[in-house]
C-alpha cells in the first residue's frame, strides 16, 4: 500500500470507529426518532422477531415482578423468585434510556478512561440508582404516606436536576477536552512519521492562568514505531462539584484521588432512578413487604450495572481500537484522538441540553 | 495494520449488535392499559368525541393509589378517587390524551376530558373519560389511533368489543388492527407510512392500535 492509500485507509477506520462509538452513545436519543440528528428515521429499518421477543421478554419479566410480590406476602419462597425475575430484568432494562449509558460511555471515550474504572462507574451509579429509588419511596411514601401526585413531583424535580447535572458535567468535560484539542491542533505535525522512526514531543505551552482556575501543564507524546500511545497529560481542574479532577495517568488510576475524579459521573448517572424500581417499591410497600421491594430493587441495580458496563466496554474497546489505528504511524493521529475526546465531550453537553429541553426522550417519570 | 484492521471490524460487529440490541430494547413500557373505546356520533352524522375507559395494570394502580385516604380500607369510592381521576386527566394532556384521530385524512384536535371518572375494581383502576372533538366534523374516512409514542405505557384493547360506534349511521363500516404483537408487520408498513409522512413517524407506532371507520 502507498502511504497515502494507507492514510486513507486508516482515516476510514478511524471514522467507522468514531462511528461506531457515537452510534452507541446515542442510546436514549433513538427514542425520538423524529428528531433524531444521526440520520433516516429508525423505525423504518425492518426489524426482526428479535425486537419483539426482547420488549415482550422484558415485558414478562416486570410483570411477574408483581405476581411474585403478591405470591411472597404468603409464601417466603418466593422472594428468591422475586430477586431471580429482578436480576433479570435488570440486565434487559438497562439497555433502555435513563441508565447513563450514554453518558458513561462518552464520559469514557472522553476522559481515557480505563475499562476497569468503566466497570466501577457502571456499577457505583447503578447502586447510587437503587439508593435514590428506595430513599424517594421510603421518604415519600412511607414515612410520609404522600400520594402518587408528590412522588411524581419529586421524581420529576430529580429528573430536572440530574439533566441539568449532565449539561454541566458535559460543558466542564468540553472546558478540559476542548484545551486538549486545540493543544493537538496547534503542535506542530512530524512531517516524516516513518515507521522505526522514534518521536518525542514534548511541548511546555498553556502555562495559562485564567479566572476559570485552570492549570494546564505540559503534553508529553511518546509516539513508538508499533503504535503505542502514552499521553500524560496532568491538567488540574478546580469545580465546585467534583474538586480536584486530573487527567488519568496510570498512576492516578491506583490512587485514592482517581475515585474521586468518577465521582462527577456517579453522581450525574446515580441522581436519577428508575421508574420501574418506583413502581415496584411502591406496589411492595402495599403489599407489606417494603423489604423484599428494596432487595428487588439492589438486585434490578446489579443487573443494570452488567448492561451499562459491558457498554461502557465496547466504547473503551472501541477508543482504543481508534487510538491504535490512528497513533500508528502519523502525528495527526493525536489530533484524531483528542478530537475524538473533545466530540464525545461535546456530546454529553449535547444531551444533557437536549434532556433538559426536551429534544431528546428519556424514560419519564410515572405521572399520570 | 492487518490484524488491528481485523480486530476493528471485529468490535465494529459487536459494537453494532450492541447498538441493534439497544435499539430493540430501548423503549419498553412500564404501565398497561387494556383499552376500550366508543366513537360518539351526532344524529346528523357527525364525530363529537371518543369515550375511552382504561384500565390499568394492578402495580400502576397499586402506585396510583398510594397515600388516598379511604373510609373502607381498600375500598376506594368514585368520590375519593376523584382528586386522583383529574390528576389522571390533566397529565394526559401532555400527551395528547395518545389519541391521535384524522378524518379524511387530517388531523382533528381534542379539547380537555369531560365527564371523566375511576373506578377501582379487583385490584385495578379504571379512568373513563370523553375527549370532545374541538370542531365536530364528517368524514367518510375516519382514522383513529391509540398509542404512547414513547411506548412508556402499553395499550391493549379487550378482545371482546374493542371499540364500539355509538349513534353512527348503519352503513358505516369500522375495521379495528391491533398492534402486531412482534411489530415486525407494523415496522414495514410504519417504514412506508413514514416516506410518506415525511419523518413523522416514531417508535411507538409500531405498537398503536388503529381504528377505522368508512361511512360512505
Amino acid at each position: 500500500m502507498t502511504p497515502i492509500a494507507s492514510r486513507v485507509m486508516r482515516g476510514l477506520a478511524v471514522s467507522a470507529a468514531v462511528l461506531a462509538v457515537f452510534a452507541l452513545l446515542d442510546g436514549a436519543v433513538h427514542a425520538l426518532l423524529a428528531q433524531n440528528p444521526f440520520g433516516a428515521p429508525r423505525a423504518a429499518e425492518p426489524q426482526g422477531g428479535l425486537v419483539g421477543w426482547l420488549l415482550a421478554k422484558q415485558s414478562e419479566f416486570y410483570r411477574e415482578i408483581s405476581q411474585t410480590i403478591r405470591a411472597a406476602k404468603s409464601d417466603g419462597s418466593a422472594v428468591w423468585t422475586l430477586l431471580a425475575i429482578s436480576f433479570a430484568y435488570g440486565i434487559f432494562h438497562a439497555a433502555g434510556p435513563g441508565h447513563g449509558k450514554a453518558v458513561i460511555s462518552s464520559y469514557m471515550v472522553a476522559n481515557r478512561e480505563t475499562a476497569r474504572r468503566g466497570i466501577v462507574l457502571s456499577f457505583a451509579s447503578a447502586l447510587m440508582q437503587s439508593v435514590v429509588a428506595v430513599l424517594i419511596v421510603g421518604i415519600c411514601a412511607w414515612l410520609l404516606n404522600a400520594t402518587a401526585k408528590t412522588m411524581c413531583g419529586a421524581e420529576k424535580a430529580i429528573e430536572i436536576a440530574s439533566y441539568a447535572l449532565i449539561a454541566a458535567f458535559g460543558a466542564r468535560l468540553v472546558w478540559v477536552k476542548g484545551g486538549g484539542f486545540f493543544r493537538a491542533l496547534q503542535m506542530p505535525r512530524p512531517a516524516l512519521a516513518m515507521a522505526g522512526a522514534h518521536q518525542h514531543d514534548h511541548d511546555h505551552r498553556d502555562h495559562g492562568h485564567d479566572h476559570h482556575h485552570r492549570h494546564a501543564h505540559d503534553d508529553h507524546e511518546h509516539h513508538h514505531d508499533h503504535g503505542h500511545d502514552h499521553g500524560h497529560d496532568a491538567q488540574h481542574v478546580h469545580d465546585e462539584h467534583c474538586g480536584h479532577s486530573h487527567g488519568p495517568t496510570p498512576a492516578e488510576l491506583a490512587g485514592p484521588g482517581g475515585w474521586r475524579r468518577g465521582l462527577g459521573a456517579i453522581l450525574t448517572v446515580g441522581i436519577r432512578p428508575c421508574s420501574g424500581a418506583i413502581l415496584v417499591l411502591v406496589f411492595a410497600l402495599a403489599q407489606g413487604l417494603f423489604w423484599a421491594g428494596i432487595a428487588a430493587t439492589f438486585v434490578m441495580g446489579l443487573g443494570t450495572a452488567i448492561t451499562v458496563a459491558a457498554i461502557a466496554l465496547v466504547a473503551v474497546s472501541a477508543r482504543g481500537v481508534a487510538e491504535r489505528l490512528s497513533a500508528a504511524r502519523d502525528g495527526g493521529g493525536m489530533v484524531i484522538m483528542r478530537g475524538l475526546e473533545f466530540a464525545a465531550a461535546g456530546l454529553v453537553l449535547l444531551f444533557g441540553l437536549g434532556l433538559l429541553f426536551g429534544y431528546v426522550a428519556a424514560e419519564r417519570a410515572t405521572c399520570l | 495494520m492487518r490484524p488491528s484492521l481485523n480486530r476493528l471490524i471485529g468490535w465494529l460487529v459487536l459494537a453494532v449488535s450492541v447498538v441493534l440490541c439497544t435499539a430493540a430494547a430501548e423503549a419498553h413500557p412500564h404501565v398497561w392499559i387494556v383499552a376500550k373505546s366508543e366513537l360518539i356520533y351526532a344524529p346528523d352524522g357527525t364525530i363529537t368525541g371518543v369515550r375511552h375507559a382504561w384500565t390499568f395494570d394492578d402495580m400502576f394502580s397499586t402506585y396510583a393509589l398510594q397515600g388516598i385516604e379511604t373510609k373502607v380500607k381498600g375500598a376506594y369510592s368514585r368520590e375519593e378517587l376523584a382528586p386522583l381521576a383529574q390528576t389522571n386527566v390533566e397529565s394526559l394532556k401532555e400527551y395528547a390524551y395518545f389519541t391521535f384521530a384524522k378524518g379524511d385524512g387530517k388531523k382533528q384536535k381534542f379539547t380537555e376530558p369531560v365527564d371523566y371518572f375511576l373506578e377501582y375494581k379487583d385490584s385495578a383502576l379504571t379512568l373513563h373519560f370523553t375527549l370532545p372533538v374541538k370542531t365536530p366534523f364528517k368524514a367518510r374516512q375516519l382514522s383513529l389511533e391509540v398509542f404512547d409514542p414513547t411506548y412508556f405505557i402499553d395499550f391493549q384493547y379487550t378482545e371482546k368489543e374493542p371499540v364500539k360506534l355509538v349513534g353512527a349511521a348503519a352503513n358505516c363500516k369500522m375495521q379495528f388492527e391491533r398492534p402486531n404483537s412482534d411489530g415486525t408487520a407494523a415496522a414495514q408498513k410504519l417504514g412506508e407510512q413514514t416516506f410518506l409522512d415525511g419523518g413523522n413517524g416514531n417508535f411507538g407506532m409500531m405498537f398503536a392500535n388503529k381504528v377505522s371507520v368508512e361511512c360512505p
